[in-house]
This record gives structure tokens, sequence and C-alpha cells, in this order.
């Protein structure tokens, strides 16, 4: 589904990414795992169109998308979330989510009809699913880490995307919460259909939930393949989880 | 229109000069703003009013001491006189509101062009006022057999010293080597122990300073009278951002397009001189948005 | 059509303020008439400001322009043309939002400060021209002695025309600050690079906000000519936007009806403290600094936080 070849990109002398490559097939689960640094985020924000690649190719169902801007890739079914907290922080949970909802409708352009009764089911289904419906109408700006988390993914549902890409979903959560985001995440994957590609620093959890992995070193792909033959790759035992 | 029917060689090259002597004062001013922008990050719209308070102090003082005297003291005194006033509207007003946004500032210092404009007018009532230039720089000179008028001449050093005395500044004074490092990471500086206020006041006290410089000189060449502040504050603006955004350079840069085009708008089109170098500015900035030279932030 | 958008008892007391604007004119002084009637203009344009200000989240620093635009259009439309006046009031703010998206167009490629500077660069142009064109714009003196259709002259006349258009105007704004276009410009001011990858094409959103702001300033700026038969440059000059900037500080970025009572605000200030002294500008400078050191949500945005604080203590208390 989505093919990612021999990416370079650089920020001045520092190649952030430096030929990274991944397959992504429908329906996967593919864990991205890496070093701090190793180029995860800028992988993600290249995918996304946040950043042009300086070479290579990204393609998606068959078509290069490499180099075209966020909102025209997320229109493409690939919708994401951030590492840092990327909300809306004015808005309240109900109108974050509505926001991509109607985005996806190509409502965004419409004046003159009231936005409050619009997709209202489509967006209180989302925000069901991920269990936020009772603190709908509240400010998103005012709520707990987690939560802003978990909206986060929520306004990623809203864009009704094919692919997934969720970037450290758990970061700065507490074990309890991060189970249970893991959980929400694998059953959201499993009853949408959606194809999911994360990147998660526990490693517990990345060999737990993927199907398969691949492993960034200083912006290399170093290994691509099912936990077990990761795990067993030697040179990512070096780099990475032998690493001292 | 041809230029070369209407005018000789000689004319063209004087009117040129002309346009360079009135570039030097727009560097001057559009320097402090500069400084203050890359350093502190405000907008400071009440650049023009310290202007403005240049030009009246630089009056009391010839009108005080009078003489030649008077004139080469305004020099020193009146741009003294508003870096004292700049200092206290620094560390009384100024440096509380750091952290605030971009529009927060802008506004509070339009706040205070509001107060000082109207302090001008409380202090030196609504005529108009005139400073003459000391004998040496009165009358002209001739340059190509065309009278050049010696203030003229005058502010083409005078520029070029400020300009050598910013570049002693900012690259040799210990203070000025923090500011430029200050202007392109501040939290860089402040981690590095060093008393990131204190650096903001002097910056800004100089900035200023520089305005009150540019009215002082500007002086003897025009009437000085209210509403000065409101043309001079937006031409430095668009010297600034042609330049490069806190960019000291970008400033001269600025200031030489901006007085360059006026004069070729006087030959060319008199009734529309002052077009001329709006439209300088836009086209500089569609083709360069972030202006010329490398802009600090 | 308003079902759900605004209260029952907020929507009576509009009604209620409506009615007592309407007859107005019959139980005041001509002078105040007047003065209410440049209100509403200066509010509309201050609350065409605000969409893309305090909504928008874009440093629209030289929104003057369009209402001054807007002006010019109708004006020199009114007095170098023949064709049928409706038709020169109707396509003034046309002509403001075709300058809006020229200008627009130039400025969104950047954003912040330089986005502000660039505007006001060309709005100087503008002025410039408008300036020093005297065979076309009347250079520094403007035009004066436009001809109003008489349906609409007169201060008792043209105050009601300009409720009128300022109730229709404020309508339309509201809604389109609640459609769907309305929300994601909130979120795109919030979080531009998070709306982006939600699959909106930001820029281009934030543009139609530029023209739709810039359509209701010129026609603010038909308003004024309305109200006041002329035009001068100052109505182009970067001094009247900084005081519109400043209606919707004093009113409250972030809410709708703030900039209305900005423009209120300032504007009666400016009248009565302009009687008593010559140094109005010294007060407002004062007023404003204070505002900004002790009130930076506007005092329309401190009373509703007050209401929203007391609701929340009230429901408590319920609880």
């Amino acid at each position: 589904m989505l093919r990612v070849d021999n990416l370079i990109n650089s920020f001045g002398d520092f190649k952030a990414v430096d030929g990274a490559n991944l397959t992504v097939k429908e329906g996967e689960i593919v864990a991205v795992i890496g070093p701090n640094g190793a180029g995860k985020t800028t992988l993600f924000n290249l995918i996304t169109g946040h950043l042009r690649p300086d070479s290579g190719r990204i393609s998606f169902k068959g078509e290069d998308i490499s180099g075209l801007p966020p909102y025209t890739i997320c229109k493409k079914g690939i919708a994401r979330s951030f590492q840092l907290l990327n909300i809306f922080p004015r808005l309240t949970v109900f109108e974050n989510v509505q926001v991509a909802v109607l985005s996806q409708h190509n409502r965004s352009l419409n004046l003159f009809s009231p936005a409050r009764n619009m997709l209202i089911e489509e967006t209180n289904r989302i925000l069901e699913n991920v269990g936020l419906l009772d603190k709908a109408h509240e400010i998103a700006g005012a709520f707990s880490h987690g939560d802003q988390k978990i909206l986060e993914i929520a306004i990623a549902l809203g864009n009704e995307p094919e692919f997934l890409i969720l970037d450290e979903p758990t970061a700065g959560m507490s074990p309890e919460e991060t189970t249970a985001t893991m959980g929400l995440v694998k059953r959201l994957t499993v009853e949408q259909g959606l194809t999911l590609l994360f990147c998660e620093h526990d490693i517990d959890i990345v060999f737990s939930t993927a199907d398969r992995i691949m492993v960034m070193q200083q912006g290399k792909t170093i290994s691509e393949g099912t936990p077990d033959e990761v795990r067993q790759n030697e040179q990512v035992q070096q780099a990475y989880i032998g690493g001292d | 229109m041809d230029i070369a029917s209407t005018y000789g060689l000689p004319e063209i090259a004087l009117q040129l000069l002309v346009g360079l002597s009135r570039s030097m004062i727009l560097f001057i001013i559009a320097a402090g703003l500069s400084l203050i922008l890359g350093v502190l990050r405000v907008p400071n719209i009440a650049h023009g009013s310290l202007y403005m308070i240049g030009a009246f102090a630089a009056y009391t003082v010839n009108t005080v001491i009078g003489g030649a005297a008077g004139f080469w003291l305004s020099l020193i005194l009146a741009p003294l006189f508003v870096a004292l006033l700049s200092l206290i509207a620094e560390r009384a007003l100024f440096c509380h509101l750091y952290e605030r946004e971009h529009l927060m500032l802008l506004l509070f210092t339009f706040s205070l062009m509001l107060i000082l404009g109207d302090m001008v007018k409380l202090l030196w009532g609504v005529d108009y006022k005139s400073v003459t230039a000391p004998n040496v720089l009165k009358g002209a000179l001739m340059i190509f057999g065309l009278p050049f008028p010696r203030y003229n001449l005058f502010l083409l050093i005078i520029g070029p010293i400020v300009g050598f005395g910013l570049w002693l500044f900012v690259s040799k004074t210990r203070i000025g080597k923090i500011s430029k490092a200050a202007s392109v990471d501040r939290m860089m500086v402040g981690a590095l122990g060093i008393n990131v206020s204190w650096v903001f006041c002097t910056a800004f006290v100089i900035g200023c300073f520089l305005a009150g410089l540019g009215g002082a000189l500007v002086a003897p060449t025009m009437g000085i009278t209210l509403g000065m502040d409101h043309t001079i504050i937006m031409e430095a603006f668009l010297i600034v951002v042609i330049g490069g955004l806190g960019n000291i350079w970008g400033a001269l840069v600025g200031a030489l397009i901006f007085g360059i085009t006026h004069s070729l708008g006087v030959m060319l089109l008199p009734q529309f001189a002052i077009i001329f170098p709006y439209l300088a500015v836009v086209i500089v900035l569609i083709i360069w948005p972030r202006g010329l030279l490398k802009s600090v932030w | 059509m308003f079902k759900g958008m605004i209260h029952k008892k907020t929507a009576l007391a509009l009604v209620a303020i409506l009615l007592v604007m309407l007859i107005l004119p019959h139980m005041i002084p001509r002078f105040y008439v007047y003065l209410i009637a440049s209100i509403l203009v200066m509010a509309l344009l201050a609350m065409s400001l605000n969409l893309v200000v305090g909504f928008g989240g874009l440093f629209q620093f030289h929104h003057g322009v369009f209402f001054g635009v807007g002006a010019y259009a109708v004006a020199l439309l009114l007095t170098k043309t023949t064709l049928p006046k409706w038709i020169c009031f109707i396509s003034a703010p046309f002509v403001a939002a075709l300058a809006g998206l020229i200008i627009g167009l130039i400025c969104i490629r950047l954003s912040k400060l330089y986005f502000a500077m660039i505007q006001i660069s060309l709005g100087s142009l503008l002025w410039a021209l408008a300036f020093r064109w005297y065979g076309f714009t009347g250079g520094d003196d403007g035009i004066h002695g436009i001809p109003i259709p008489s349906a609409m002259s007169g201060v008792s006349n043209s105050y009601y025309f300009i409720l009128i258009i300022f109730v229709l105007c404020i309508i339309a704004l509201f809604f389109i600050l609640k459609s769907p276009f309305g929300s994601t410009l909130q979120a795109a001011r919030d979080n531009a690079q998070r709306c982006e990858a939600i699959g909106v094409f930001v820029k281009r959103h934030q543009l139609f906000g530029i023209i739709i702001a810039s359509f209701f300033a010129g026609v603010a700026g038909v308003l004024f000519v309305v109200l006041e038969g002329s035009v001068f440059p100052d109505l182009l000059f970067w001094v009247l936007s900084l005081e519109i900037l400043i209606m919707c500080l004093l009113g409250g970025w972030f809410t709708f009806a703030g900039p209305i009572i900005g423009a209120a605000l300032m504007l009666s200030l400016r009248t009565f403290i302009g009687i008593h002294t010559e140094y109005w500008t010294l007060i407002l400078g004062i007023i404003l600094a204070l505002l900004i050191f002790f009130l930076p949500q506007g005092v329309w945005g401190y009373f509703q936080e007050k209401w929203t604080l007391r609701k929340e203590a009230v429901a408590e208390r319920g609880q």
C-alpha cells in the first residue's frame, strides 16, 4: 500500500533521513523504531508532505506522492497524529474532530450553513469510538495530556483514513494510559480496517503490537521484517537492542 | 519620458547625490529600528516619535545655545535626550512586556507613539519650528559645475561615520556581540547566564539614540512639525523589511534603494515621486519576500 | 434559521436593541444620531478586521486600505461615471474584495510580521497614489460633495440606511463565523500545521478570509461615504488601520461582539474627551497602554470571562 524507496532529506549538512526504505501492505500494523534522532519523525513528515524529500520516492497505492503538500496527501487517505501535542486548543473537543470531518467531506469552504448542525453523527461516532463523547463540549486546550493525545487520534480518524500514521501515540503517558491507548489503537485498526504505521519508544509495546518492524539508525533503514526477524538481526542487536 | 533629454548627465548625477544624502538619514533611523527589531523583536512604532522628539530637542538646543556651537551640541544633546527618554520607557514599561505576542507589542508601541506625539504638542506647541545650519554647512558647493548643498555633503559624510560606529559596536564590543547573538538565538544567550534584559535595554537605547540623531540631523533640512513621525516610521519600516528584518546592513541597502528611487522619481514624474520608493519596495518584496539580505529571524 | 445558535434571551435583547435603534432618531439630537451612525460604520469595519485577526490569526495590519478602496471606489464611480447609482454602491465592495484578492495573494506567501509588512507597503503604495494623483483622486484634498441619492442623504436617512446594511452584514458575518468555513478558519488560527494535516489548504482558506473581510471593509467604506459625502487619503493611511486594531483590542479579540463595543467606546471617548481637550490622543494612548498591561482580553472579553465563571459557579452550587 505504501512504499518508500531510498528516501533522503537533509537540513543543511545534516542528513536526517539518509536512505530509508519501507513497505507497508494493506491491513498491516508496522512500527518504526530506532534511537532518538534516528529520523523517525522526519520520515513521517516526509510521507505526509510536511517536508519535501531531496531524493527518493514515496508511493501510496501505486501513486507517486513524494513532494505533494500535506492537504493533498491527506485527501488521498493518509491521516496522522503528531509526537508533540497538536490539537486546536481554543476549539471544543467536538469542533476539533468536526473540522477534520468537514474537511474530509469537502465542506470546509461552505460559508452560509451553520456548522453545528453538520455531520454531527459522524463526529459523535468518532468521539464515542475513542471514549471522549461525554467531554465533547469542553475546550480542548484545558484537557489532560492523555486526553489530548487521544483527541489527536480522534482528529486523525475524522479524515476517515485508510492509512493511519501515529507518531509516538503514548508519549508522556503513564503505563496504564499507555496500555489502554495501545489497546484502543489496535481495536480501531481492526474495526475500521485501517493500515497502521507508528513509532514508539517502548520496545515491549512495539514487539507485541506490530506485524512488522522497520529499524532506523542515523537516517538509514538497517532492518525490516517480522518482530522475530528483527530481533535476530545482528545489526539491530548491535545498534539498538544490545547497543550498550 | 527620457531622462537624458530633460536633464544632462551632471544634473542626473547631482540628483542622485541628493537622493544618496537623503538615504543617509533614512539609514541612520532605519538602522536603529532594525537593531531594536532584531534584538528585542519589537516592531517599535514609537521610533518615528523619537525621531520627531530628536528634531524638536535639536531646535530647543539651537535656540537656547545658539550659533554654530548650538548646532553641533544639538547633534549630541538631542539624541542623548531621546536615549534617556527611551531608557525610562524601556525600564518602566517595555521590559515587562517582552513575553507578549507581536501584536500586543506593536499596539503598545503605538500607544507610546500616541502619548509621545501629544507630549510634543504639549511641550513645543503646534507651530512650525526651524533650525539653521552653521555657516560652514550653509550654501552650496559647485560639483560638475552645478550647485550642491553643503549640508547634503555633510550628511553624505556623517552617514558612513555612523555606519562605521555601528559596525564597531556590533562586531567589536562585548555587548554588541551579545546583542547580535541574542537576535539569532535569544534562548541560547539566556542559557549562557548573560542578563538578557540588560542586553535588550542597551540595544533599545542605542536604537532610539539613532532615531534621535536622525531627527537632529534632519532638523536644518525641513520644517520641524507635528506629524513628521507618521511618514518617517512607515518609510523606516519598509526599509527594514526590504533590507531583511533586523539586519543593519540591510537597513543601509534598503535606505539606498529608498533614497535613490525617490530622486529618480523626482526626475521622471515629480508629482508621483513618493510613489517610486513604495513601488520599489513592492517589487523587491514580490521577488525577495524576506528581504534582500539575510534576516536574523 | 438561528435555531440553537443563540440563546432565546440574547435574541430578545437583540430585537429590543434594534427596536430602540429604530426609533432613536426621533428621540435624540441629530449630533448623537450622527455619532451612532459613525460608530456603526467603524464597528462594521472593526468586525470585518476581527474576522481575519481574531478568528483567522492573520497579521492584517493594514485593513484600512480595503475600507479606503471601498470608499474611493464608490466616490469615483459616483462622480466620474454615469452608471446608475445602485450599481456604483453595489460594485464598490467588490472592488474592495478584488483589492483583498490581489494584496492577499502577495501577502499570503509569508506569515506573521512579514505578512504584515508587505501588506503595509502595498497599502502605502495605494495611499501614496490617492495622495498624489490630483487629477483622478483629488490628491490630499480628497473628493467632496459626492452626490448621494436623497433617500439616504441627511443624518436621519443615512442613519437608517447604515443601520439596515449594518444589521444585514452582522448577520452575514455571524453565519460565516459559525459556518464550516468559520470553524476551519479558527482551527487554522489555532494550529496551521495540524490543519494542513487534516486536508485543509490553509493558505487558500486564509486568502478567502482576507477577501471576505475586505468585502465587508468595502461595505463599511461605502457606508462612510453615505454618511460623510466625502473621501480623503487618510482613509488609506496606516494610522487608521492601527486604530481599528485598537477597537478590536479594546472590545476583545476572540469575541464576536467585541469590536462593536470597542468602536463604540473609542468613538464616544474621542467625541466627548475631544470636546474638553485637544490632547485626546494622549488620553487614548494612556488608555491603550493600561489596557495592554491589565486587560489584554478586552472589555467585552473580560465581561464574557466573568459571566462564564459565574455561570460555572452557579452550576456547581446547583449540583
